[in-house]
């Protein structure tokens, strides 16, 4: 089966009912998904799929044939010399030192980088309910919700 | 600036310096690199660590690991001036390789933009007992070692300058990785000039290299950024769960349906025929499945066919009501005066606090590949001595072959140091002799690992007619963290200490009282429980400050100025004194909170740590929201500010969700919670804004700040919600019914 994941194309042999967030991981090298749950409760495995935020251990292979997958190593840009540039939202939660273990960071940070694009100008209220389903077990909840309408700024600098 | 700077004879930080010459030891010399460890040994260290064991019985914290005989910090120079600090703690997020680092570059005085952070593993001249990362002690244990080796470092570099550039030593200042002269600013020397210079073997200086004093501090005290970010926002930091390697394959592990029930007969049934097994592995007690991907291996397992002997069918009544207090017996942990002399009001309560579990995002977690005659495993362990040993007994195989390299951790809070999924991934790649990797389900994490032990108080005071506290006794039942046969047992120290001594942390009353006891009753429940954030902390800092605000109440005083009347006795006093009136006046107490909310206040004495927390909290349709918490937090000297205030603020968050939420229940002798769906975390809309206020009240770090904000949390709510409401709640999770 043909995957398009971070403007990439793979080609994967797999059970079709196999959830995306083990290919990624386990046929595609792809570990910076994490898993939590298995159940799409915690929200560490989330990436997008043509954008939308998306549970990957509960959406299977043949969901997402012929959709655009992007995940955390795709969220930065390579600029034209080759560097690195950071997504907003990883440079909000350096800026604001939000993880402490990160295992959750991955889905975090794409859940807040879909919800930006989405909505460029959060209120607080939008944006509490954006990242309330996001666990995060070290309690980085009150740097989360700062650095994310930090990273909104910045995508807003950027843009300007 | 590093330059003659003396410390005065006999002052504590030379007392307490464990490195000496003789310690050190010098590797890999010569051109290429310049390489510094220490060696811990000899008379000095004999003594500091019997200190140490006996104060772990007395305060309950883990007794250490077997006397180190390697090297156990190892920072390296090379000729290109790059420095790479092997750090001897592992990473779960407390950010240790952070500060750990700062205080190493300070006094060798680098460039942070040379400085490159580095795990330690237990070949790499390590010794596995130092990697133990455990108990808020990472930094208090190595403040002064650390330091102690950078400086040695820091003054053969010195030297050896000199000596390059025909100048005395003492005109010559280490800083930013140069050595420069005072009077000629063109002769500046790089470390890593002075190092490819170098002709000959490097020696380490027979005088001990002296510290720097506190004000020339650069990065001591600092808020550094943390350096394991970059990896971890791009998602190419690799934790235990993500380790690969060629020709890998994955286990998985049949589980008891009950705890304690033993594998009585297993027979590979139809498992072998099923898409993808490349194995099916039984031996003695254990049976399991290797295949070409995890859910494979997980399918396959219902097709052995096993017969599982044994175990408990406790339910969860029974454990409550093994648990009743108070009752005959125990051991007795406290004693000040005779509390049965003391005469007064008597005020009694008993509080409960149940199983919990540590619901740390990533699960148990290992990847081993084992070959004849020697083993390397990676995985997410606070324990990498105890996973070597333990997998080295399990495949049969010296412990000195079995290299095991700690991962970044995804969530720790104790239960990382469970070493299951590593010793099943080696039994597994032991037979099919291919690299296995083990990685737990979410629900095999909540049902078969360990768990925070249920347990109970019961309190009783006397209070005379003037209103003071005569006497205090205190009950403690509780599950086993330590001793637990589930989870290791504890053979003769057991029966020697009659507790369960880091089950019982935090059951000491440190007010300063006339009359205290303290009464500890071991209980045997057959649910494997163990260590958790805070160890004893959380259940007996909840019971020991929800009771003084009891009082506090019974005898109409302000609950901080009870708490100052009767601080604890010398410094810990002058430090509560300090903490409490800080957080008295950031949290405005004295001040009316806003209509329909309340505040609450707590305190804990844990690890070195002195911690106070205000939460202002509101109630309802009976659901308690804490809109703000104000915690104060007194380790001595903080190394890095921001770093600290993280711990604080996830210490809070947990706290919150075990003190509103969490609770583990058993039926027929397993956890009925298997998942997030049955057993749900605190979430951000639930989290209160968070004040940290730190109070340095010292010049070098006395405490931890992993752990002691923990044991604060409830009571601070719990002691809201009955300023709030008038009722008095005195189990967890905190519910109001009616």
């Amino acid at each position: 089966m043909d995957l398009l994941i971070n403007n990439q194309s793979y080609s994967v042999e797999a059970d079709p009912g196999e959830p995306l967030l083990w290919v990624l991981r386990d046929n595609l090298g792809l570990t910076g998904t994490k898993y939590g749950c298995g159940l799409g409760i915690c929200g560490s495995c989330t990436v997008h799929l043509d954008g939308i935020p998306t549970r990957s251990c509960v959406i299977t292979l043949k969901d997402v044939e012929g959709r655009a997958i992007t995940t955390i190593e795709g969220l930065a840009e390579i600029d034209a010399e080759g560097n690195e540039v950071l997504h907003p939202v990883q440079q909000a939660f350096i800026e604001e030192q939000v993880p402490q273990c990160s295992w959750c960071m991955s889905g975090q940070m794409m859940t807040a980088a879909a919800f930006i694009s989405e909505n460029p100008t959060p209120t607080e209220v939008e944006l509490v309910d954006a990242m309330n389903n996001n666990y995060c077990r070290c309690g980085c909840y009150a740097r989360i919700k700062v650095a994310v309408a930090r990273a909104a700024e910045i995508a807003q600098e950027r843009d300007a | 600036m590093t330059k003659n700077s003396k410390l005065p004879a006999g002052s504590k930080l030379e007392r307490k310096g464990i490195t000496r010459r003789r310690f050190l030891t010098v590797l890999g010399g010569g051109a290429a690199v310049l390489a510094v460890g220490a060696v811990l040994g000899g008379p000095t260290i004999v003594r500091e660590a019997r200190l140490q064991i006996n104060k772990a019985f007395l305060t309950g914290s883990l007794p250490p690991g077997e006397m180190p005989k390697d090297p156990f910090v190892w920072f390296e120079i090379s000729a290109d001036n790059a420095a790479t600090l092997y750090i001897p703690k592992v990473e779960m997020g407390q950010g240790i390789h952070t500060t750990l680092a700062q205080i190493a570059a300070d006094e060798l005085e680098l460039d942070w933009k040379t400085v490159t952070v580095r795990q330690a593993n237990t070949v790499r001249g390590f010794n596995p007992a130092i990697l133990f990362t455990f108990g808020s002690t990472s930094v208090t244990s190595l403040y002064h070692p650390i330091r102690e080796i950078a400086a040695t470092m820091r003054e053969m570099l010195r030297i050896e300058a000199a000596s390059q550039l025909n100048k005395p030593v003492d005109s010559l200042t280490a800083r930013n990785s140069t050595i420069t002269t005072d009077d000629d600013s063109s002769q500046a020397l790089t470390y890593g000039t002075v190092i490819a210079s170098k002709q000959g073997e490097w020696v380490i200086p027979k005088e001990t290299a002296p510290l720097k004093p506190a004000p020339e501090f650069r990065y001591i005290g600092q808020s550094v950024e943390r350096v394991d970010l970059l990896d971890k926002v791009t998602g190419r930091a690799k934790y235990g769960f993500d380790m690969r390697a060629e020709g890998m394959v994955y286990g998985a592990v049949a589980r008891p349906p009950r705890y304690g029930a033993i594998l009585k007969s297993a027979t590979a049934g139809d498992a072998a025929a099923q898409p993808g097994v490349v194995q099916v592995v039984i031996s003695e007690g254990f049976a399991g499945i290797v295949a070409t991907s995890r859910r494979a291996a997980s399918a396959a397992l219902d097709h052995l066919e096993l017969v599982w002997e044994g175990g408990t069918t406790i339910n969860q009544a029974d454990i409550v009501d093994m648990l009743s207090l108070p009752k005959q017996g125990g051991t007795l942990i406290q004693r000040e005066g005779n509390v049965d002399s003391a005469t007064g009001t008597r005020v009694e309560s008993t509080y409960f606090t149940p199983m919990a579990v540590h619901a740390q995002l990533e699960p148990q977690a290992a990847l081993a590949d084992v070959k004849v005659d020697s083993a390397v495993v990676y995985t997410s362990t606070q324990a990498p001595g105890l996973s070597s040993e333990r997998i080295a007994k399990a495949i049969k195989m010296d412990a000195a072959n079995v290299q095991v390299n700690a991962a970044y951790i995804g969530g720790g809070f104790g239960r990382k140091t469970g070493t299951d999924a590593a010793v099943e991934a080696a039994i597994l790649s032991k037979a099919v002799g291919q690299p296995v990797m083990v990685g737990w389900t979410r629900e095999e994490e909540m049902q078969q690992g360990y768990r925070r032990p249920p347990s109970a108080n019961y309190l009783w005071a006397t209070i005379s007619d003037e209103g003071n506290i005569t006497a205090i006794h205190h009950e403690m039942a509780s599950g086993d963290v330590l001793f637990n046969p589930q989870v290791g047992g504890g053979g003769f120290l057991e029966v020697l200490l009659g507790t369960d001594p880091l089950a019982a942390y935090g059951g000491l009353i440190h007010y300063s009282l006339p009359n205290i006891r303290g009464i500890y009753h071991k209980m045997e429940i057959p649910v494997p429980t163990a260590y958790w954030r805070g160890l004893g902390s959380f259940p007996n800092t909840f019971a020991i400050e929800s009771f003084m605000d009891e009082l506090a109440q019974t005898i109409g005083t302000d609950p901080f100025d009870l708490r100052l009347k009767y601080k604890p006795d010398g410094d810990l006093g002058r430090r509560y004194e300090l903490v409490l009136n800080a957080l008295r006046e950031a949290s405005e107490w004295d001040t009316p909170p806003i209509e329909g909310h309340a505040r609450g206040m707590a305190t804990c004495y844990d690890r070195g740590t002195v911690v106070g927390l205000v939460t202002d909290v509101s109630v309802t349709d009976a659901e308690i929201q804490v809109h703000q918490a104000w915690c104060a937090v007194d380790p001595g000297l903080i190394i890095n500010p921001n770093g600290a205030a993280a711990q604080v603020e996830g210490s809070i968050v947990m706290g919150l969700s075990s003190t509103l939420i969490e609770e583990q229940i058993i039926e027929n002798g397993m956890a009925t919670s298997r998942n997030f769906n049955t057993y749900p975390l605190l979430r951000l809309r639930q989290t209160p804004r968070i004040n940290v206020i730190p109070i340095n009240s010292g010049d070098e770090p006395v405490g931890g700040l992993g752990e002691p904000v923990i044991g604060a949390v409830p009571a601070a709510v719990a002691n809201a919600v009955f300023a709030l409401t008038g009722n008095r709640l005195r189990k967890l999770p905190l519910k109001i019914t009616n």
